[in-house]
């Protein structure tokens, strides 16, 4: 479902990603694991387009993004409207309250109406627990729940696979928990996701997990296999 | 103490560097123009008052010294000091003799009688004299003359609403345009229209000259020898046909001044009311002109309001656009609009109104396309106003939306492209909204700046709260203070709520930030 190629990417002349390459297949859950400036992040944002890459190929069903050259804005659009992506900052739009948050992808990418836009926004809202909260807006939400309302945003555009980005780093655990729980049920539910975490008990719980050093995936295997060593 | 202070000033008198002659300082406004004081191509000083002046000092002994000035506070510059810098002696500057301006300074015996003068087009049917200017049904007809003269009283008396009056500091515009058509007529001095019938041929005096009034200058109210020095030396220019020699040279010897002589014999001032004086009572106070006055400045605070309230949406309309464009536009979109920015921030407002006002519509006249020069032409002051004031905000308008823009975080516009919007739509969904809301305090501040920038409107002919004020000043000199404290009054009445409004917005805005919305 998700391939990507022997990519690789520089900053300058430091080389951030080298050759990489790695696959998921519909309804996995990849976690990418691994110490700090390893590139996890940069490889997710490779993989939505939001950053170059100066070689290889990222390819998500069959949106393909080519390295060495700009990206065409079309088809770009069309890669992230299939695969979503959740920051470690959430970035609701806080003029907008939770449910318009959620609203905005089918409203705005989508060109739904409001109208159409709406029942599902509801339901997603439910889904993560924030109901109630549908009229608040983003600076009247802790952070568990901007993060969980981020999730149902990305949900509604309905994409094929969602890119998490340390989704819980920036929470304290409480509220860490109550986004793990909601993440854990998308998977259940058969949600494709790349997920880069320090979370070992998520981890532990992947498909596949993906060590991540110096810009190469160094190894990869079922979550026992990889995480053993680390802890 | 008091007998050394006035030995000191005695010496100090004493010790000034011995002059050959003392200097007569004579204040005019040589913008004024032709033919009272302007510059011939050498750029040297010339125009009947200047060799009147030339003449009164030889008479006087002393040395002429042209002290330039803005014409409307001339007068002014006599309560101040002669021997301070820009201080006069004298106002000469086709001053007329006015009761008010005579009740605080003393007027001179006449050195010229004028008369106003309506001018139009030679090729103008429609006007042929001074009963056309009555509306009769159709458009009323637009009327240029120079702002707190003579001209423009008699033409508010006599025509009151009928016509469209538009006044302007500076002749040589409006005679120009007259000239192109975008006026119908214009009143001006007698002097001023025969100097300006031969530089425009296309132009013609239409009907009688009406009004005449005496020119005359204007000393301190202590300074009594100095007058009775220049009636003597008027008089005698008078006599020995100086005067007359001076005028035909410019022109402007007419049967009027043949007066000049009997005046010079008379009672002066003469009687401001002669029919109140014939009823042997004390002076009739006349019904106080405050009302009429305050209402007048109304109205053209009303002008100020609608240019205010018309320019600045269309200013942040295309400040928004500008600024966005700079932010997010490619290349050649960012490189244009940065220059346009910088252009019209660089340059003076007051210079952005006359090009548009003035040299645009020229220009489109002599492109020789029909449609352009009709265009040109039917540009209205307060069209071009509108227009000047939007397009000079607009410059500062996208600084502020600029900065509004690079201040929202760099997550905001990957979040919304993560979600599959278009860049436009991130843009405009997303990035301006909370930019809009960021900029609300320095917009309302630019607003507030912007109402008080209106008068600038004043140039091409808009009559806005300034101009009013301005033109009121000259025909009610002994109302100065009460005027002024009008004006400014309602100048605050505009501005007050814009900032009443600008403190909730601001208010509002920081509570919204902080979690209480
Ligand atoms: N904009 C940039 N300019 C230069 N170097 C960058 C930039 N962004 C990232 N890098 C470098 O790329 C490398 C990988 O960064 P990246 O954020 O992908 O690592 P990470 O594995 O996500 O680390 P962390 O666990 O801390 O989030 C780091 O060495 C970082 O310094
Ligand atoms: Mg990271």
């Amino acid at each position: 479902m998700i391939s990507v190629t022997s990519l690789t990417k520089f900053h300058g002349t430091h080389r951030i990603l080298n050759a990489v390459s790695l696959t998921v297949n519909k309804g996995e859950v990849t976690a990418l694991v691994g110490p700090s400036g390893g590139g996890k992040s940069t490889l997710l944002r490779c993989i939505n387009g939001l950053e170059t890459f100066q070689s290889g190929e990222v390819d998500v069903v069959g949106q393909k993004l080519a390295g060495g050259k700009p990206f065409d804005p079309k088809s770009l659009q069309k890669l992230r409207q299939k695969v979503g992506m959740v920051f470690q900052q959430f970035h609701l739009f806080p003029h907008m309250t939770a449910l318009e948050n959620v609203m905005s992808g089918p409203r705005y990418a989508l060109g739904k109406s409001r109208a159409e836009a709406e029942p599902l926004a509801r339901k997603l809202l439910e889904r993560v627990g924030l109901k109630e909260k549908a009229d608040s807006k983003p600076a009247n939400l802790s952070g568990g729940q901007q993060q969980r309302v981020a999730i149902a945003r990305t949900l509604a555009v309905q994409p094929v696979a969602i890119l998490f980005d340390e989704p819980t780093s920036a929470l304290d655990p409480a509220m860490a928990t109550e986004v793990l729980a909601v993440m854990r049920d998308l998977a259940a539910e058969g949600q494709t996701m790349i997920v880069v975490t320090h979370d070992m008990d998520f981890a532990e719980r992947a498909t596949v997990v993906h060590r991540m050093k110096a810009g190469e995936i160094v190894k990869s295997g079922p979550p026992n296999e990889v995480l053993k060593d680390h802890s | 103490m008091k007998k050394l202070a006035i030995a000191f000033l005695l010496l100090l008198c004493t010790s000034l560097p011995a002059q050959d002659k003392k200097p007569f300082r004579w204040g005019t406004d040589p913008t004024g123009g032709a033919p009272f004081v302007y510059q011939d191509d050498d750029g040297k000083y010339i125009g009947f008052e200047v060799e009147l002046a030339a003449y009164l000092a030889k008479k006087l002994d002393r040395e002429p010294k042209m002290v330039a000035g803005d014409w409307s506070n001339l007068p002014q510059q006599l309560n101040k000091s002669p021997d301070v810098e820009g201080g006069i002696d004298v106002v000469l500057n086709g001053y007329e003799l006015q009761e008010d301006l005579a009740g605080k300074y003393l007027p001179t015996r006449p050195y010229y009688v004028f008369r106003v003068v309506l001018m139009t087009r030679k090729d103008n049917p429609a006007i042929r004299g001074w009963s056309d200017l009555y509306q009769r049904g159709g458009e009323r007809k637009t009327v240029g003359v120079l702002g707190g003269t003579v001209a423009q009283e008699y033409l508010e008396k006599t025509f009151q609403k009928q016509i469209e009056l538009l006044s302007n500091p500076d002749v040589a515009n409006v005679i120009k345009l007259v000239r192109d058509k975008r006026l119908d007529a214009t009143v001006q001095d007698s002097p001023a229209a025969t100097y300006f019938l031969k530089e425009y041929p296309e132009l013609a005096a239409v009907g009688e000259p009406v009004r005449p009034g005496f020119y005359v200058i204007y000393c301190r109210q202590d300074d009594k020898e100095l007058v009775a020095k220049l009636d003597a030396a008027i008089a005698d220019g008078i006599k020995d046909g100086t005067l007359q020699k001076i005028y035909e040279k410019y022109g402007l010897w007419t049967d009027d001044q043949e007066r000049l002589l009997y005046w010079q014999s008379q009672p002066w001032p003469p009687p401001f009311h002669p029919e109140a004086e014939g009823k042997g009572e004390e002076k009739k106070d006349a019904p106080s002109p405050l009302p009429r006055l305050s209402r007048e400045l109304a109205e053209a605070a009303w002008v100020t309001i609608k240019l205010s309230f018309l320019s600045f949406p269309i200013a942040m309309a295309i400040g928004l656009a500008v600024g966005v464009g700079r932010v997010y536009g490619p290349r050649w979109v960012r490189v244009p609009f940065t220059l346009y920015v910088e252009v019209i921030r660089g340059t003076p407002l007051l210079l952005q109104l006359f090009i548009i006002y003035y040299l645009i519509p020229d220009l489109l006249a002599r492109s020789g396309i029909g449609f352009l020069g009709d265009l040109g032409r039917a540009l209205t002051p307060m069209v071009a106003g509108v227009l000047g004031l939007a397009i000079n905000y607009s410059a500062y308008e996208a600084e502020n939306y600029r900065a509004g823009l690079l201040a929202i975080p760099k997550g905001q516009m990957e979040a919304a492209q993560a979600l599959g919007m278009s860049r436009f739509a991130a843009i405009w969904h997303v990035i301006v909204p909370q930019a809009i809301r960021i900029v609300i305090p320095p917009v309302t501040n630019d607003f507030i700046a912007l109402f008080k920038d209106t008068s600038a409107c004043s140039i091409i002919l808009v009559v806005e709260l300034t101009r009013k004020y301005n033109e009121l000043f000259n025909f009610n000199r002994n109302l100065i203070v009460e005027l002024a404290f009008l004006t400014a009054g309602l100048y605050l009445l505009m501005s007050y709520p814009l900032s009443i409004v600008a403190r909730r917005l601001e208010h509002r805005l920081a509570s919204l930030k902080g979690g209480a919305a």
